[in-house]
C-alpha cells in the first residue's frame, strides 16, 4: 500500500516560482469528444520537438494536442533561473498546464518528461499517463551507466554540474545527417539539479484516481536501457511496448507515425471518466 | 430525476448537500473513488460563500483570501501562477467554476434544489432527503449516504447589548461593500478578520470609524521577509522549529516592525502569538497609525445614537456593523442528535465522522488557522476512503467508528487551548489537523487493501 502524504509544510512554504510557459496547441477542426493530450519533453528538448510531427497528427485523429515547454526550455520563461530548477518545478509546470485545460488530459512524457509525468500522475488525477522511453521511475543509474559507456566525458560533464552533451547517434536511428543536425541545433541547456535528480530519485506515488499507464520503449535506445523500461512498466503493473528500429527520440524519427498511432489507439480505449 | 426518487431506498447514490468549496471537493473525490454522487445546491451556481450575491454568500466586494495560494488551493488543482498570493473572491469563484468544469462535476449537481429535511430510513441504511425547488415544489429522494457540506459562515451570530440603538444595526452578513458607510459615523464591532477588514473600509469611506474589540490581538501583516506570512510560519514548522521559538521569533519580528500597538490605544494582547488564530491584516495598523480608526473596548449599552463602552467612554454613531461571526447549523437535519448536537455544537470525530452512522458525514465544518479548501479536500478524501473501506472491510470500519467514539472530543489545536467561544469550537491548527486526517486516510486505506 502506498501511503498518502497530505501534510506537506515545506511544499506549502516554498511554492515553485511562477513562470510564463510556452504551450503549443494543435486542435481538431471539430469537437470530437476525445480527451486532450499534454506532451512533456525530455532533457534539453522543448515543446517544439512534438510540433515536428506528433501534435498535428494527433489533432487530425481528433485529439486536442498540447505540448508545454518546461521552465528554462524552449519559449518558456525561467531561463535565468534554470540552474536552480528541480524536477519538482517541472512537475509544477506540467500540472499548471494540465489544470488550465478544459478537461482532464492524458499526460504523455518523453525521457526525463516521462519521469516528470510519472511524478505528476501522483499529484494530479489525469485521465491516463503515457511514458515514452522514460527515465526509470525508481532511479536513473541505468541511463547514467549507458551514457558513461557511450560518452564517458559527457557523463563527467553532467556530474560536474554542466549540461550533458548529446550526440545525434544517441538520439536517432533513422534520420539522415542533415535532419539530425537540425534537431541537435535546437537543443538547449538543462538544469544540473534536474540532471542529478534523474539519476537519484525515489519512485513516485501511485497515479491518483488509478489512472492507467502505458509504457513505450525504443528498440535502439542508447540512453534508456530496455531493462529500465521494463522496470518502469512493472512498477505500474503493465507490459512495455517496444518499437523496433527506433532511437531514443521516437517522435522525431522518420517512422514517427508508428509509436504515435499505437499511443493514440491506447488513449482511444481509455474510459472517459477517472475512477 | 425519477430514478433517484426510488421510494424503496435501494439506491447506491450518495448525496452531497451544497456545491461550495467543500461540497465540490466531496463530489469530485467520491467520483474519483468510483461512487455515484448527486449534489443538491440551493443557489443557481457553484461557490457557496464565494458565489458573490448568492443566498449563502457572505463575502463583500473587497474580500481577498487571508491564506496564501499554497494553503488555500485544492492540492490536485493548483491556482494559476499568474494569480497573486492572496486572490480576490471573484477569482475564487472562477476557480470553483473551473474546478467543476475540469473534473466534469456539473452534470452531478442539481441547482436550485434546497434541502429542507434530512432523516434516516431503513434503520439508517439509507437517508431520505426532501428538497424544495425554486418553484416551491417539494420532493423526497433516498440516498445510500449523505455528505453535509452546507457551510458554517452564513447564519449570523448577533451580540446582545443593553438598551436600544436608534441608528442602523447591521451584521457583516449584510455588508457587501463600502457604499453603505459613506457619510456616516460607523462603529464596527468584532476583532476577527472580517471585523478588521470592515474597520479598514470604514476608515477609508465613512465619516468616522470606531472599532470595538473585546481583547487585544496580534495583527500579522500579509507579507513578512518578502513572502506571504503563512509561508514563513510553515517554513519554520516544516523545519521543526519548536512552537516556543517560533512564538519568540514572531514576537521579535512584530516588535521590530509594527511595534507596540498600545501606543495607538489598543489593549495589550492577553495571550501569546499563535495562541489564537492570527488576524491577518496589514492595513488596520496603518489606519490606526493615521488616526483614521478609533479603537474602543467592548460595548456596554446603547441609548438612542449614544454608545457607552466598557471603559465608561461614550460616543455617538449612525451605524453599528456587527462582525461577530456566524453560527454553525444544519437546520434541515430532523434530529440533530444524529450529529451529536449538544445544544451548542456538533461533536464529530475529526470534525467529519459521527460514531452513530457509517453513512453520514460533514465536510468543511472547521475554522483553520490556514486555508480552507486544501483541508476540505483531505476531509473528503478521508470520506471516500471510509466508504471504500466500508465496502471492502466492514469490520475495520466498525473498529474505526469505535475509535471515533472514544476520541470524539480530541481537538487538533497543536496543544494550544483556543479560548472557548462558539467560533473556537471548530478551530484547528492546520498542521496538527492535516496530519490527523492523513493518519485516518492511511488507516482506512490499509484496511481496504488488506481486507
Amino acid at each position: 500500500m502506498h501511503k498518502v502524504r497530505a501534510y506537506r509544510p515545506l511544499e506549502w512554504a516554498l511554492p515553485p516560482r511562477p513562470v510564463e510557459r510556452e504551450v503549443i496547441s494543435r486542435l481538431p477542426d471539430t469537437e470530437t469528444g476525445r480527451p486532450p493530450l499534454l506532451f512533456v519533453h525530455g532533457m534539453r528538448h522543448a515543446a517544439a520537438c512534438f510540433d515536428e510531427h506528433w501534435l498535428r497528427h494527433a489533432a487530425e485523429r481528433g485529439f486536442p494536442a498540447h505540448a508545454v515547454s518546461l521552465r528554462g526550455h524552449g519559449g518558456s520563461g525561467g531561463r535565468d533561473l534554470l540552474r536552480r530548477a528541480t524536477l519538482r518545478d517541472y512537475v509544477h509546470d506540467v500540472i499548471q498546464t494540465a489544470v488550465a485545460l478544459p478537461r482532464q488530459p492524458v499526460l504523455i512524457g518523453h525521457s526525463m518528461g516521462g519521469l516528470v509525468v510519472a511524478m505528476a500522475l501522483a499529484r494530479y488525477p489525469a485521465l491516463g499517463g503515457v511514458l515514452v522511453a522514460p527515465v526509470a521511475v525508481d532511479h536513473g543509474l541505468g541511463s547514467a551507466l549507458a551514457l558513461g559507456r557511450h560518452g564517458p566525458l559527457a557523463l563527467l560533464r553532467g556530474l560536474a554540474g554542466r549540461t550533458v552533451p548529446l550526440r545525434p547517434e544517441w538520439l536517432f536511428a533513422q534520420l539522415d545527417g542533415d535532419t539530425a543536425t537540425r534537431h541537435m541545433a535546437g537543443l538547449g541547456d538543462e538544469s544540473p539539479l534536474a540532471q542529478y535528480q534523474m539519476i537519484l530519485h525515489g519512485p513516485p506515488g501511485r497515479p491518483l484516481g488509478g489512472a492507467p499507464v502505458l509504457v513505450v520503449g525504443a528498440g535502439e535506445d542508447r540512453l534508456v536501457p530496455a531493462g529500465d523500461v521494463r522496470r518502469t512498466a512493472r512498477y505500474y503493473g503493465t507490459e512495455p511496448v517496444f518499437h523496433r528500429g527506433f532511437g531514443h527520440d521516437l517522435m522525431l524519427e522518420t517512422r514517427w507515425r508508428e509509436p504515435l498511432d499505437q499511443i493514440l489507439s491506447w488513449v482511444a480505449e481509455l474510459p472517459q471518466v477517472t475512477r | 430525476m425519477a430514478e433517484r426518487g426510488d421510494p424503496t431506498g435501494r439506491t447506491a447514490t450518495y448525496c452531497v448537500i451544497g456545491a461550495g468549496s467543500s461540497g465540490l471537493a466531496a463530489v469530485k473525490n467520491l467520483r474519483q473513488y468510483g461512487f455515484d454522487v448527486e449534489c443538491l445546491e440551493r443557489a443557481e451556481d457553484v461557490g457557496g460563500n464565494w458565489n458573490f450575491g448568492g443566498p449563502t454568500s457572505r463575502v463583500y466586494a473587497s474580500t481577498h483570501v487571508i491564506s496564501s495560494k499554497p494553503f488555500t488551493q485544492y492540492p490536485d488543482f493548483p491556482m494559476p501562477d499568474r494569480w497573486p498570493d492572496y486572490p480576490h473572491h471573484s477569482q475564487l469563484h472562477a476557480y470553483f467554476r473551473r474546478y467543476a468544469e475540469h473534473f466534469d462535476l456539473l452534470r452531478h449537481i442539481r441547482f436550485g434544489h434546497e434541502v429542507v429535511d434530512l432523516r434516516p430510513v431503513d434503520g439508517a441504511a439509507a437517508w431520505q432527503v426532501t428538497v424544495r425547488t425554486a418553484d416551491g415544489v417539494e420532493e423526497t429522494r433516498h440516498y445510500a449516504g449523505v455528505v453535509i457540506a452546507n457551510g458554517h459562515n452564513w447564519q449570523p451570530k448577533w451580540p446582545r447589548y443593553d438598551g436600544e440603538f436608534a441608528g442602523e444595526l447591521l451584521h457583516s452578513m449584510h455588508y457587501k461593500g463600502p457604499d453603505v458607510l459613506r457619510g456616516k459615523r460607523v462603529l464596527v464591532v468584532g476583532g476577527g478578520n472580517t471585523g478588521c477588514d470592515v474597520a479598514v473600509e470604514a476608515a477609508q469611506h465613512a465619516d468616522r470609524a470606531l472599532h470595538s474589540t473585546r481583547r487585544g490581538y496580534w495583527y500579522v501583516p500579509k507579507f513578512t521577509f518578502g513572502r506571504a506570512s503563512d509561508q514563513v510560519n510553515d517554513l519554520l514548522i516544516g523545519l521543526r522549529v519548536p512552537r516556543r521559538l517560533r512564538q519568540w521569533l514572531f514576537r521579535a519580528t512584530l516588535r521590530a516592525t509594527v511595534g507596540d500597538l498600545t501606543r495607538f490605544g489598543l489593549p495589550e494582547p492577553d495571550h501569546d502569538i499563535l495562541e489564537t488564530h492570527p488576524i491577518v491584516n496589514s492595513l488596520l495598523v496603518y489606519h490606526l497609525g493615521h488616526g483614521d480608526i478609533t479603537p474602543k473596548p467592548d460595548v456596554r449599552r446603547f441609548d438612542g445614537y449614544r454608545v457607552t463602552f466598557a471603559d465608561g467612554s461614550e460616543d455617538e454613531v449612525d451605524m453599528v456593523l456587527c462582525c461577530t461571526g456566524y453560527l454553525a447549523t444544519v437546520d434541515f437535519l430532523a434530529d440533530p442528535q444524529r450529529l451529536n448536537w449538544d445544544g451548542d455544537r456538533f461533536h464529530l470525530y475529526q470534525h467529519v465522522f459521527t460514531p452513530r452512522h457509517d453513512n453520514l458525514f460533514v465536510a468543511g465544518l472547521i475554522q483553520p488557522d490556514s486555508g480552507q479548501f486544501t483541508i476540505a479536500h483531505w476531509q473528503t478524501v478521508a470520506i471516500a476512503e471510509f466508504l471504500r473501506a466500508r465496502e471492502r472491510a466492514p469490520h475495520a470500519v466498525r473498529e474505526f467508528l469505535e475509535t471515533a467514539r472514544r476520541k470524539l472530543d480530541h481537538r487538533y489545536t497543536a496543544g494550544v487551548d483556543y479560548a472557548d467561544t462558539t467560533r473556537h469550537y471548530y478551530e484547528i491548527a492546520h498542521h496538527d489537523y492535516v496530519r490527523g486526517l492523513e493518519r485516518t486516510i492511511n488507516r482506512l486505506r490499509r484496511a481496504a487493501c488488506t481486507r
